[in-house]
């Protein structure tokens, strides 16, 4: 017991030396259950901790110490593997400092920690859902990080770590650095030479993908002198003389006030510094331009053409005795309004984007068409019959508005009576309804390939249907209780119901409103679309319970040689553990909003069976922009600056005209 | 760890590795029926965003009768019932054409335009032209330099056979006159309201325009070498551009 708590609390230094720095702690027990997913979810490992692991994961208490024991007795390659990224993982900063949130840094790292909401797993498919994936976690109900999203997140898709402290290995003699990492003291002999300065970097480099990186550095003691230097530099720069003075080198000193750039030879800049200064650093990668800021105030360009061959890294140097910094990586605030000087960069961005032409995207359509075009699409593409149908009524009717001056004949818009679309939204329709049954069998009948070749469709379908069935079995047990589960169920819909009244020129689709009402609110009619019964059978609790144990065991036989399904089904079981699962910590597995994302993947199987683009143009619009995105953003352009997510989300990023 | 050193591995990703990336990004859902349904209401359908509100289960804060009335006003300019338009805008948000006076002479002048119109149409009596042109557009003309050419250059056309205008005058008889100060309303009329006058959709697809712009002239070679990516529209697009227009 002694031996493990030693190896237990040393590999917690190890996997999250951020504890000690303050800065960026983890949560213990957010890690804990993540590593344990990691773990669970690795179909061809040896089931090593069937016991010990899978009940830690299901209560959420497996913690770092457990997995440390655990890999240290078993030597699995693939374990350790999976160890090596999660260490990785776990010296990511939990947060980023204001100025970043919106940057392309920021949102790798959101899909690096929170890999679900990205991933292919039965619960966090739906990529609405991240809020949903994120309550998951903090009720500890195991946020999936199956061996998909492992294997994703290689090494070289992982963002670098920000710089959180200076590097107690990465300094010159002479040179002290407090426990915290963020104090630096020159303790050096009195009597250096001309040349003999003491540097120090900090512990990562300033990645490109920020757009801009910018720390501050307090004056806390200066020399007579106050030979202090600050800047960046390449990280194989000898560090004993101060930032600027070698080639890949660059810096401020506060003895004269000027700025050095590679070279030995300063160009006057801004003032000398005092005590209590405090002076910023900020590098601008779009620009490829570095600027400094005394006591909030920008003191202007003072390089450019930095060069973006090498990963640069913050450092200071110092010469005198008593010479005592302290470094502000982003943990407080900043004395200079970093956070103005991005939105500048970023609101230049979006004006430049508003004045770009698009022309030559889609030729020849142009901006209107293109958009027009682009939904006209999806909706058919995504099965929106309906709405396809008004979009093109919509549309007719304006032109016959616009035709009315020309006094020529109008041309009828052709609908598309599109037999699969239709099948296609029939069967989402179903599925929204939570009429599993009916999707299966209107499946099985037209396009009975697709769940043959799909089989991960098809087990999620049957899924969804045992889910339903603990919806219905749960609401029948509460009885007169309305239900349950948080999601936008009764309430929105009357909404859309309001909607109806205004629309005087559409006939308003009385069977999906009675598919609505019956699935969430009538329960006997529920229980018919499962059980083949009349409305007036009424089933009692027991019956429905044995009928979910039946269906339960079926699903195991039938699946019981997939071994990488098993997690998941596992996971829906659990269901079982709690006598009223809707007030239990899996209950989001019962919201409807679960059912959205599986109405969409057996939509894109069905196309895909059918030959046809799994992805709808405004999808690949949207995917394309996001690759590109990216990789200008990992060069440090203006596109670092932009989150297409928070974009499309946003309702302020317009500059205002 | 990621952009240096990749910039620097000497193969570059082939075409078919591009798209790969490309397919391996999945986009939200909700996401794309936000996009959708963004531009359905400001586009002004309020049929087709009341039944995406129902097919996509989403429930959008949306004022479904301010919609309408949006879709009323823009729908009677596209059928050069400027007066009518007019009038529902002065009943729907009475301060509009006070403070948006480009906007008011914008509509004004294409009033005059339908006037004009229905002249060549009723065999040439320009009375009512002259006199809404004398009436309601020359005590404006002197507000902004740009009113009185605009007024001068939509008088000419009384001057021409409608089948013999130049060109420049051909298109203030074109409906996508109409269509652009519809727009224009439109436009003015959502900020009125504090929404964005924009859709999203637009902006995306100038930024997806944007980066590719950008990776060409960048002078990182790797994205250089993106190829030009398709959006799978043209192939179906005359299927879709029948349809759709």
């Amino acid at each position: 017991m002694m031996t493990s708590n030693i190896t237990d609390s040393s590999i917690m230094a190890t996997y999250n030396p951020a504890v000690s720095s303050g800065t960026s702690t983890l949560l213990p027990r957010a890690q804990g259950s993540t590593w344990a997913s990691i773990v669970s979810g690795q179909p061809s490992r040896p089931r090593i901790a069937s016991t010990g692991l899978r009940g830690q994961r299901n209560g959420s208490s497996a913690n770092l110490s457990d997995l440390g024991s655990q890999s240290g007795r078993f030597h699995n390659p693939a374990l350790s593997n999976a160890l090596n990224t999660l260490s990785k993982i776990s010296q990511l900063p939990t947060s980023v400092p204001s100025y970043l949130e919106d940057s392309l840094y920021s949102e790798r790292l959101l899909a690096a920690r929170c890999p679900s909401a990205n991933s292919a797993s039965l619960l966090s498919r739906n990529p609405s859902m991240t809020s949903l994936a994120l309550v998951a976690q903090a009720r500890g109900g195991g946020l999936k990080l199956d061996i998909k999203d492992t294997s994703l997140l290689q090494e070289d898709d992982l963002p670098t770590p920000l710089p959180t402290r200076w590097n107690e290995n990465d300094k010159s003699g002479g040179i002290d650095i407090s426990q915290d990492g963020l104090d630096v003291r020159f303790l050096g002999p009195n009597k250096v030479t001309e040349y003999d300065s003491a540097a120090v970097r900090a512990d990562h480099h300033m990645p490109r993908s920020c757009g801009v990186y910018y720390y501050e550095v307090t004056i806390i003691n200066k020399s007579r002198e106050g030979l202090i230097g600050i800047g960046f530099c390449a990280g194989d720069v000898l560090l004993n003389r101060l930032p600027g003075w070698e080639p890949y080198s660059w810096g401020y000193h506060g003895d004269d006030g000027k700025i050095f750039c590679c070279t030995g030879v300063g160009k006057p800049y801004g003032p000398q510094f005092d005590t209590k200064d405090i002076i910023g650093c900020g590098i601008n990668f779009r620009t490829n331009t570095a600027f400094f800021t005394c006591n909030g105030r920008n003191l202007g360009d003072a390089f450019r053409d930095i060069p973006m061959e090498k990963k640069l890294y913050a450092a200071v140097g110092m010469k005198k005795p008593g010479e005592h910094i302290r470094v502000n990586f982003g943990q407080e605030r900043f004395c200079f309004d970093i956070d103005g000087y991005v939105k500048d960069e970023r609101l230049r961005a979006y004006s430049e984007i508003e004045s770009m032409p698009v022309d030559d995207l889609c030729p020849p359509l142009e901006e209107a068409a293109l958009m027009q075009s682009l939904v006209a699409s999806y909706l058919q593409h995504d099965g929106f019959v309906e709405t396809a149908k008004a979009f093109a009524q919509d549309l007719q009717a304006e032109q016959s508005a616009l035709n009315s001056g020309r006094g020529g004949p109008t041309n009828p818009v052709e609908l598309m009576e599109d037999q699969d679309a239709q099948r296609r939204q029939t069967i989402r329709t179903a599925i929204l309804n939570g009429d599993i049954d009916n999707a299966l069998e209107l499946t099985q009948t037209h396009y009975p390939q697709v769940l043959l070749r799909n089989e991960q469709i098809n087990f999620r379908l049957r899924c969804r249907k045992f889910i339903e069935m603990m919806r219905q079995s749960a609401e029948l047990m509460n009885g007169s209780r309305k239900k349950a589960p948080p999601a936008p169920g009764s309430g929105s819909k009357n909404k859309g119901r309001t909607f109806e009244t205004y629309a005087e020129d559409e006939d308003v689709d009385m069977d999906e409103d009675d598919g609505e009402t019956r699935s969430d609110c009538d329960m006997e009619n529920g229980v018919d679309n499962y059980n083949n019964r009349t409305a007036a059978d009424p089933l009692s609790q027991s019956d429905m319970l044995a009928k979910l144990l039946e269906y339960g065991q079926q699903m195991q036989r039938d699946f019981k040689d997939k071994p990488e399904l098993q997690d998941e089904m596992e996971e829906v079981f659990s269901l079982w553990a709690y006598p009223d699962p809707m007030v239990s910590p899996v209950a989001h597995l019962l919201s409807i909003d679960g059912r959205a994302p599986v109405a969409e993947a057996l939509n894109s199987a069905i196309l895909v069976s059918l030959g046809k683009s799994s992805r709808a143009p405004l999808e690949r619009l949207v995917q394309q922009t996001t690759v590109l995105l990216r990789e200008l953003g990992e060069e440090g352009g203006s596109a670092a600056f932009i989150n297409l997510h928070n974009w499309i989300n946003s309702v302020e990023y317009l500059p205002a005209s | 760890m990621t952009s240096i050193a990749s910039s620097q591995q000497p193969s570059l990703p082939s075409p078919s590795e591009w798209e790969k990336k490309v397919d391996d990004i999945r986009p939200s859902k909700s996401d794309m029926n936000t996009l959708v349904m963004n531009y359905l209401i400001i586009g002004g359908y309020p049929s087709a965003a009341a039944k995406f509100a129902q097919e996509a289960n989403i429930h959008p804060q949306l004022n479904l009768e301010a919609i309408h009335k949006r879709n009323r006003i823009c729908t009677s300019i596209h059928e050069g019932d400027i007066q009518s338009a007019i009038e529902m805008i002065n009943d729907f948000q009475p301060e509009l054409l006070q403070t948006h006076r480009r906007l008011h002479f914008a509509l004004l002048r294409l009033q005059l335009i339908e006037l004009i119109r229905a002249s060549m149409e009723a065999n040439g009596d320009i009375q009512p032209a002259l006199t809404f042109a004398e009436k309601q557009l020359a005590p404006r003309a002197p507000e902004y330099p740009e009113f009185l050419r605009d007024l001068e250059r939509t008088m000419a056309l009384l001057c021409f056979p409608p089948d013999q205008l130049s060109p420049p005058l051909a298109k203030l008889m074109d409906p996508d006159m109409r269509k652009e100060v519809a727009a224009q309303v439109n436009e003015a009329i959502l900020s009125h309201q504090s929404v964005l006058p924009e859709a999203k959709l637009r902006s995306l697809v100038r930024l997806r325009a944007w980066v590719e712009a950008k990776a060409a002239k960048s002078e990182s070679e790797r994205l250089r070498s993106i190829p030009h990516l398709d959006l799978g529209l043209v192939p179906s697009k005359a299927e879709n551009g029948s349809s759709v227009i």
